[in-house]
């Protein structure tokens, strides 16, 4: 009889497979019978019946149940502790086994880390933008009831056009779907500083309510009481989280503070949350002011925003039914303003992420490609190793390592390539996600959250472990079950060798060069839209010209101390060194805050258009010398003079688009046309056309517009494009200094260069081409990495045959042919593959486009001839490494 | 057996583990050897001693294996392990001071 084993501790099992519940149970049950065996033979030994001799044992066991549960209990406690042990004791063999095996191979690790590092930093930050600009819930109370309301206009075309006051107070009091609804007037205030000029603070006068329909608590202090509501109420605003950070120095005492705004005393009442940014961002929120008397039932002023609440239970389909029916009922009331006027409501989170989604979900499927692609290589790479290490694992097998432990291994290995990837893409992926907000457009919602935090690094963690999942299981499963003759016996050398394993290596490499080029066009289809688009004609001149808006009203009310002023300024400008020269408009083409209402255009002499027909013009105000300064060409008659004053007949210069549309078969010089700027509608004579211009952006279509000299109107909200003989930017300093000496106290409400007006428009686009390009140089790299790898190790394994052919007397010239066609043969497939996936999936990029077909034939050529000169050059440092292979001396090694 | 003393909480263990100091016994052994050993006075059911034994290997106490019985039969063998040894002797020592203590205690005072 034994001791127990030697240390005395439980002795190891070796070779012994772990014991199921089913095995437990069974021993169990073998140990019971043997006891009561023993104990009736007893019992019938010292003269009880059999039959009373079984009861008698049984009795003496007692609770037979209760035994067998707790028996089976303590087995399956003890045997899960032994298997935890076991497992972990193997894990660290594997670990230390795969880093040495790692150690042994450094090109390939690194290859291989790199490689995924960089897939998993690509879409971690990639997700990370995702994740916190549309994926996370909005941070509105009841987001999914908030709807923003819009004038839709059947004639335009336009479903959503800016609120009319005057369509927004019946819209209100009729509908009884909505908990809350509010309308939203941009609007500024002057706020005074202890020292120098004061700031102009952009503002939204809310109405009553606002803060309850758009679910947003201050985080300091408190919004808008009903009193502050009324009429001639002291003012009182709610600041944004920034300025209050900014100019307040986040000042937790600020609720209740006194400030001077436009000279009249404030309170600041609270302090909005960060995120609170709609219909944009702004400084500060204030009760709506009525303005004038009609404007509660102003329907032509359509310049406002508006938002509703819909009350529980009411979805937004059922709101905007009810906004129909209200809006046929207006149109039907109000036929010389509404007729085709109807009311839109759309979902908030439809409004604030509707546009930025496609080009996000594009993004997130290409840097999902560039991960396909990434695991393809490292795949590819560790079959490749597989068969170098087939002996390794022969060698294991025939040592009595089952499949399950060989494979097990080869993931050990695999998690461990990820792993070491993952923590390096997590590294690149704080970079990246800074990368991809300085390059994001400004109002790119939420873009200002955007981190690497908690739910994104679960992201990574996810992707790190699909990742070896994706690239370990085809080899893991190939090597797990190794023929374990063959390799010891042909001492791994075959001439068929690895027909398989390359076919599947060949598989992988040439999805490679078809994900590569659905990147490729999409990249392709952005640049070409983006050339297309610069192509275009502005209409006027962008270089050295900078611009200033400001509102005179405050400072100069009446027309004749605003002329005067405007003079003083432009003198001032023209004092400047480096100006040459300085126009005055109204609305500066691109101008975020450009002043252009839309007005009724009638020609006089021609039959009345009935209702709803009206010619819609946007009407605009400039100076004398406004067009030579902006590079606008006059196209026909004269511009304005100076002797177009405020009590000569009234002139206007028309588009060249106004003169098509409005005048198809006449000249309209000389033609008498009525229509109001700012005021009521009078009589303005056409004496001259000027050139389209592109109002908004690159892509924005030319308007019917029509200008009407500053000194006939005298408005005061004006801007002031400066004419500079090197960068406006240099010079933005000293202009500003002589815009304050002309007009002490002015605020400054806007103020850029025109090279960045327009800039401004293209950063979303850019950002959009510079990503998408910079994953398919990376995708387009990996992929002939791919190709570049397959082909050198089929080399390597052809030297035989190729020595033969040398010796034979094949030239190194065709040595080379063979084997560039080789690569030509991986790359023709890809290239099919990737073509017809890119003709399916490029059509979800239509909105990212701009005059471009996502199917473009031309474009899809260059670039799969790109793809196949590429794959050429890869295949190409392989074939001349076969040319120079000296046949005496590889046959004799074979 | 119905005059035999119902077993204190922990005293099964302790007799299990003295039974097999040097011995590598199966269960119906383990009950036989103590029902000699205390002459039938403690009274041991066979379930608890199986369950004693099964919650001990769990514990790391006893360890057992697969051999065969003097009959040929298939039987489980339990022997102590080194931490098996060492609660051996720390019950064993913990019961001889409790004895003591309640033997003091109870003796008939020679005053």
């Amino acid at each position: 009889m034994s001791a127990g084993s030697p240390d005395g501790s439980e002795p190891r099992r070796r070779f012994q497979p772990p014991r199921a519940a089913g095995q437990i149970s069974a021993e169990v049950e073998e140990e019971i019978r043997f006891h009561l065996e023993m104990r009736v033979a007893e019992l019938v030994r010292q003269g009880l019946s059999p039959a009373w001799a079984r009861e008698e044992a049984h009795r003496m066991f007692g609770d037979m149940e209760r035994t067998r549960a707790e028996m089976n209990a303590a087995d399956q406690r003890r045997e899960q502790r032994v298997r935890r042990r076991e497992y972990l004791a193997e894990l660290q063999q594997d670990v230390s086994h795969s880093s040495r095996q790692l150690r042994r191979r450094p090109v390939f690790a690194i290859v291989t880390v790199l490689t995924l590092a960089v897939g998993i930093g690509a879409n971690t930050a990639v997700f990370s933008v995702a994740d916190h600009v549309v994926l996370r819930p909005l941070p509105n109370t009841g987001a999914d009831r908030i709807v923003a309301l819009w004038e839709s206009d059947t004639r335009l075309g336009q479903d959503r056009k800016e609120v009319s006051p005057g369509n927004f107070v019946d819209w209100r009091d009729r509908a009884q779907s909505f908990e809350s609804m509010a309308l939203i007037e941009p609007y500024s205030f002057d706020l005074a500083a202890r020292d120098g000029p004061p700031q102009a603070l952009r503002s939204w006068g809310v109405t009553e309510g606002f803060f309850e329909a758009i679910g947003a608590r201050p985080i300091l202090g408190r919004t808008f009481t009903l009193e502050e509501h009324a009429p001639n109420a002291p003012l009182a605003v709610v600041i944004s989280y920034s300025l209050w950070q900014q100019r307040f120095g986040a000042d937790p005492g600020l609720a209740g503070r006194a400030i001077q705004l436009d000279g009249q005393p404030a309170t600041v009442v609270g302090v909005a949350p960060p995120w609170l940014r709609y219909p944009d961002a702004r400084d500060m929120w204030s009760p709506k002011r009525w303005h004038y008397d009609g404007e509660r039932t102003d329907r032509r002023s359509s310049y406002m925003y508006a938002v509703g609440r819909l009350r529980p239970g009411v979805t937004v389909a059922q709101g905007q039914a009810e906004l129909d029916a209200i809006g046929a009922q207006m149109a039907a009331e109000y036929p010389a303003t509404n007729t085709s006027i109807r009311i839109h409501a759309v979902p908030f989170d439809e409004q604030l992420l509707g546009d930025v989604r496609p080009a996000l979900f594009v993004l997130l499927v290409a840097v999902g490609f560039v991960l396909l692609i990434a695991c393809s290589n490292v795949a590819s790479l560790l079959l490749a190793r597989a068969a170098e290490r087939e002996r390794e694992l022969s060698v294991r097998a025939a040592l009595g390592a089952g499949r399950a432990r060989l494979t097990r291994q080869l993931a050990t290995e695999s998690l461990l390539l990820a792993s070491i990837g993952g923590a390096m893409g997590i590294g690149l992926a704080s970079l990246g996600v800074k990368a991809l907000v300085a390059l994001s457009p400004p109002d790119l919602p939420r873009a200002d959250t955007i981190s690497v935090d908690g739910p994104v690094l679960a992201f990574a963690l996810v992707v790190t472990v699909l990742t070896a999942v994706l690239f370990g299981l085809a080899p893991a499963l190939r090597a797990s079950r190794p023929d374990l003759l063959t390799p010891l016996r042909a001492a791994g050398r075959s001439i068929f060798g690895g027909v398989e394993r390359n076919a599947l290596r060949r598989a992988l490499v040439i999805s490679e060069v078809a994900l590569a080029l659905v990147l490729l066009i999409g990249a392709g289809l952005l640049v070409r839209s983006f050339v297309t688009l610069l192509d275009n004609d502005l209409g006027f001149d962008s270089g050295n010209r900078a611009t200033f808006q400001a509102f005179l009203w405050d400072l100069n009310p009446t027309a004749e101390q605003r002329l005067q002023r405007i003079q003083a300024i432009t003198d001032g400008f023209n004092a400047t060194p480096g100006v040459e020269g300085v126009g005055i408009t109204t609305a500066v083409p691109f101008h975020p805050s450009a002043v252009d209402p839309l007005s009724n255009f009638v020609v006089e002499g021609r039959p009345p258009l009935t209702t709803g027909e009206e010619h819609r013009i946007y009407t605009l105000i400039a100076s004398t010398n406004y067009f030579p300064i902006m590079g606008i060409p006059l196209v026909r008659g004269r511009g304005f003079l100076p002797s177009d004053r405020a009590d000569a007949p009234g002139v206007a210069l028309v588009s060249e688009t106004l003169a098509r549309r409005h005048f198809p078969d006449e000249d309209p010089v000389g033609k008498k046309v009525r229509f109001g700027v700012m005021g009521a509608p009078r009589l303005w004579e056409i004496v001259g056309v000027v050139g389209d211009v592109r109002p908004r952006t690159l892509d924005s279509d030319p308007r019917a517009e029509v200008f009407v000299p500053l000194d006939q109107t005298a408005n005061g909200g004006i801007t002031f494009v400066v004419k500079t003989r090197g960068n406006a930017a240099d010079l933005m300093p000293s202009l500003r200094a002589a815009l304050w000496a002309a007009a002490p106290g002015q605020s400054i409400y806007y103020e850029a260069t025109v090279e960045d007006l327009v800039a401004s428009t293209l950063v979303e686009r850019r950002f959009n081409l510079v990503v998408l390009g910079a994953f398919s140089v990376v995708a387009l790299a990996l992929a002939m990495i791919g190709v570049y790898g397959l082909i050198s190790y089929s080399m390597s394994q052809r030297t035989g045959e190729i020595s033969v052919r040398i010796a034979l007397g094949a030239r190194a010239g065709e040595i080379i042919l063979m084997v560039v066609r080789d690569g030509l043969r991986l790359a023709v497939p890809g290239l099919v593959i990737g073509a017809a996936a890119a003709f399916v999936l490029t059509r979800f990029m239509r909105t990212m486009l701009y005059q471009v077909t996502p199917t473009d034939p031309v474009l899809y050529g260059q670039l799969v001839l790109l793809v196949l000169a590429v794959s050429a050059a890869a295949a190409y440092a392989p074939a001349r490494r076969a040319a120079s292979i000296d046949p005496a001396r590889a046959l004799r090694e074979e | 057996m119905a005059d035999s003393l119902q077993l204190l909480r922990g005293t099964l263990d302790v007799l299990i583990l003295k039974t097999l100091a040097g011995n590598r016994l199966h269960g119906y052994a383990i009950a036989s050897r103590i029902v000699d050993r205390t002459q039938g006075v403690l009274a041991v059911e066979d379930g608890a001693l199986y369950q004693s034994l099964h919650r001990m290997e769990e514990r790391g106490w006893v360890a057992s294996d697969w051999g065969h019985a003097d009959t040929g039969k298939r039987a489980r063998f339990y022997r102590l392990t080194e931490p098996g040894r060492r609660q051996l002797r720390v019950e064993t020592a913990n019961w001889l001071r409790y004895a003591e203590a309640v033997f003091r205690v109870l003796q008939p005072t020679t005053s």
